[in-house]
């Protein structure tokens, strides 16, 4: 009788302490396949000086990867492809700075928001043209941006979309816009800024927010990633790191 | 022994067997282009995304046309000078066209529009004042451009091949009657040699047409960026891209056809 209540007591600890551990929330060392466009700084980009992917994707990918005991392997995908692929279950999940949408909700699951941007207007350094925002869409400017994204899809809301020139990436979009094929592009502010650190001292931000987002990450509907990543997502924010890693990208950030 | 008799000894269809049907000579491969782009052209009737799709990506075809159509007339005249100078006895015409057709055989289709649409011409423009947003400095205007300057440099050696295959004896007939050098090639070169070349002028169109859609880099409203915007915000990847090549497919196999007809027409017997 003393041996079975004992035994009884150590399989009540080890159920206890499993729960604590957060039970199913350790993938194993299971490799965990992550799409990233690395032409979206500072959430991906290609190095300069090493040629390797970085970011905030990688850095916060890492970070979810240490605490569920997953291998994250990063791989190159095309926007906006990725999301039907990563729909089609061709990659475990994809990081790119996504907003999360009803329409986009039918062919992928999301994560909870891991955080939120406001989407801005850039111009060139010298623009005097418009005060605001709003002073842009009073006028009949060619705006840049990438194609499907959701910043589009915010522009075509504002302005005919003849007026609209979607891009392959946003580099291409800010490129036409310093040689002056668009007079403004529709940027998310965090992605802006990033723009602003990485070297294009030629472009800033107008006043005027308009609209703000929640970003998530990707996964096939099916997915078993979806809950574990959601408690790290939460930890992240309780513990500091998220602000940390938000700080470290989005407002330190130069490259 | 008569000439009919030799006519029917060497017919190899008997006559009777003229009406039936010749299973091994059917273009069976029309019924199956037929049907594939029956499929598409089914659902766009049928299903109310594929329709959206559709009438959303046909709005490109305007600037798909466009570009086919500047791009070739572009490629035409300029590939006919860069033909000429390539047959030129003299040393600087003859190499700076040679030098043209290697250095556009030698990049990417891809890559030259990219470098032409995106670098080197905003460049060039910003540098002596013309506004990118002008008529003359849009990007459709580029589009086409730089679709009939790669083009000039393949149509050169299709036109160099056309005319250096019409026999001197040609020109020396037409010298003989007091033509000219010029009335020599307007008169008894040219009209031989563009029937000599209207295959291969045909398949360069074709290809014209197909490569257009490469100028959806520039971000171009022609039928792929079309179908790109869609397809981004509809996220019906199979629908869009499906109505996108039973697009070219219709536009490609109908240009086919009717250059095939033409060739026919100014056949010599």
């Amino acid at each position: 009788m003393k041996k079975a209540s004992r035994i009884f007591v150590l399989a009540l600890a080890v159920v206890l302490v499993a729960t604590a551990c957060g039970g199913d929330d350790n993938l194993g060392g299971d490799t965990v396949t992550v799409a990233v466009e690395n032409l979206y700084p500072p959430f991906n980009y290609s190095d300069e000086t090493t040629g390797e992917g970085a970011g905030f994707d990688y850095d916060i990918w890492r970070e979810i990867c240490t605490r569920l005991d997953c291998n994250a392997e990063f791989v190159e995908a095309g926007w906006p492809a990725v999301i039907e692929e990563t729909g089609q279950g061709a990659y475990d999940t994809a990081a790119d700075g996504i907003t999360i949408t009803e329409d986009r909700k039918e062919v992928v699951a999301f994560s909870d928001p891991y955080m939120t941007t406001i989407i801005k207007i850039m111009v060139r350094i010298d623009e005097t043209r418009y005060a605001d925002a709003d002073a842009f869409f009073a006028s009949d400017g060619i705006l840049g941006t990438q194609v499907g994204t959701t910043n589009y899809e915010v522009a075509t809301t504002l302005t005919p979309e003849s007026k609209i020139d979607a891009y392959e990436s946003f580099p291409v979009a800010v490129l036409a816009l310093l040689s002056g094929d668009v007079d403004a592009v529709i940027i998310d502010d965090v992605a802006g800024q990033g723009y602003q650190g990485e070297g294009s001292e030629g472009v800033k931000l107008l006043d005027g927010d308009l609209s703000s987002d929640s970003l998530g990450f990707i996964y096939a509907h099916d997915s078993d990633l979806i809950d574990p990543v959601n408690n790290v997502i939460a930890d992240l924010k309780d513990d500091g790191t998220m602000d940390a890693l938000i700080k470290k990208w989005f407002i330190d950030f130069e490259a | 022994m008569t000439t009919i008799d030799t006519i029917h000894a060497t017919d190899p269809t008997p006559t009777g067997t003229k009406l039936s049907f010749n299973w091994s000579e059917f273009p069976w491969w029309f019924i199956g282009i037929l049907a594939t782009i029956a499929f598409p052209a089914f659902k766009i009737l049928t299903d109310e995304e594929w329709n959206e799709g559709f009438l959303f990506i046909k709005d490109g075809l305007t600037l798909t046309f466009a570009v086919t159509i500047g791009g070739f007339v572009i490629a035409m005249v300029v590939g006919l000078g860069v033909a000429l100078a390539r047959m030129s006895k003299r040393l600087i015409p003859r190499n700076l066209a040679i030098y043209y057709i290697e250095l556009i055989r030698g990049i990417p289709v891809l890559v030259t529009i990219i470098m032409f649409g995106l670098v080197i011409v905003p460049w060039f423009f910003n540098l002596v004042g013309i506004s990118l947003q002008s008529t003359i400095g849009s990007k459709a205007i580029r589009a086409s451009v730089a679709i009939g300057l790669i083009y000039a440099a393949f149509i050169a050696e299709v036109l160099r091949a056309g005319i250096e295959s019409i026999g001197s004896g040609q020109r020396e007939a037409g010298m003989s009657v007091g033509l000219n050098n010029r009335q020599v090639f307007r008169f008894i070169v040219w009209p031989q040699a563009i029937k000599n070349i209207m295959p291969a002028l045909g398949n360069d169109l074709i290809a014209l047409l197909k490569d257009s859609s490469l100028v959806s880099i520039l971000a171009v409203r022609e039928i792929t960026q079309m179908s790109r915007l869609w397809t981004g915000r509809s996220f019906q990847f199979f629908a869009g891209f499906m109505i996108l090549a039973a697009m070219y497919l219709a536009l490609t196999v109908s240009l086919s056809m009717v250059l095939q007809w033409y060739e026919r027409r100014i056949a010599t017997p």
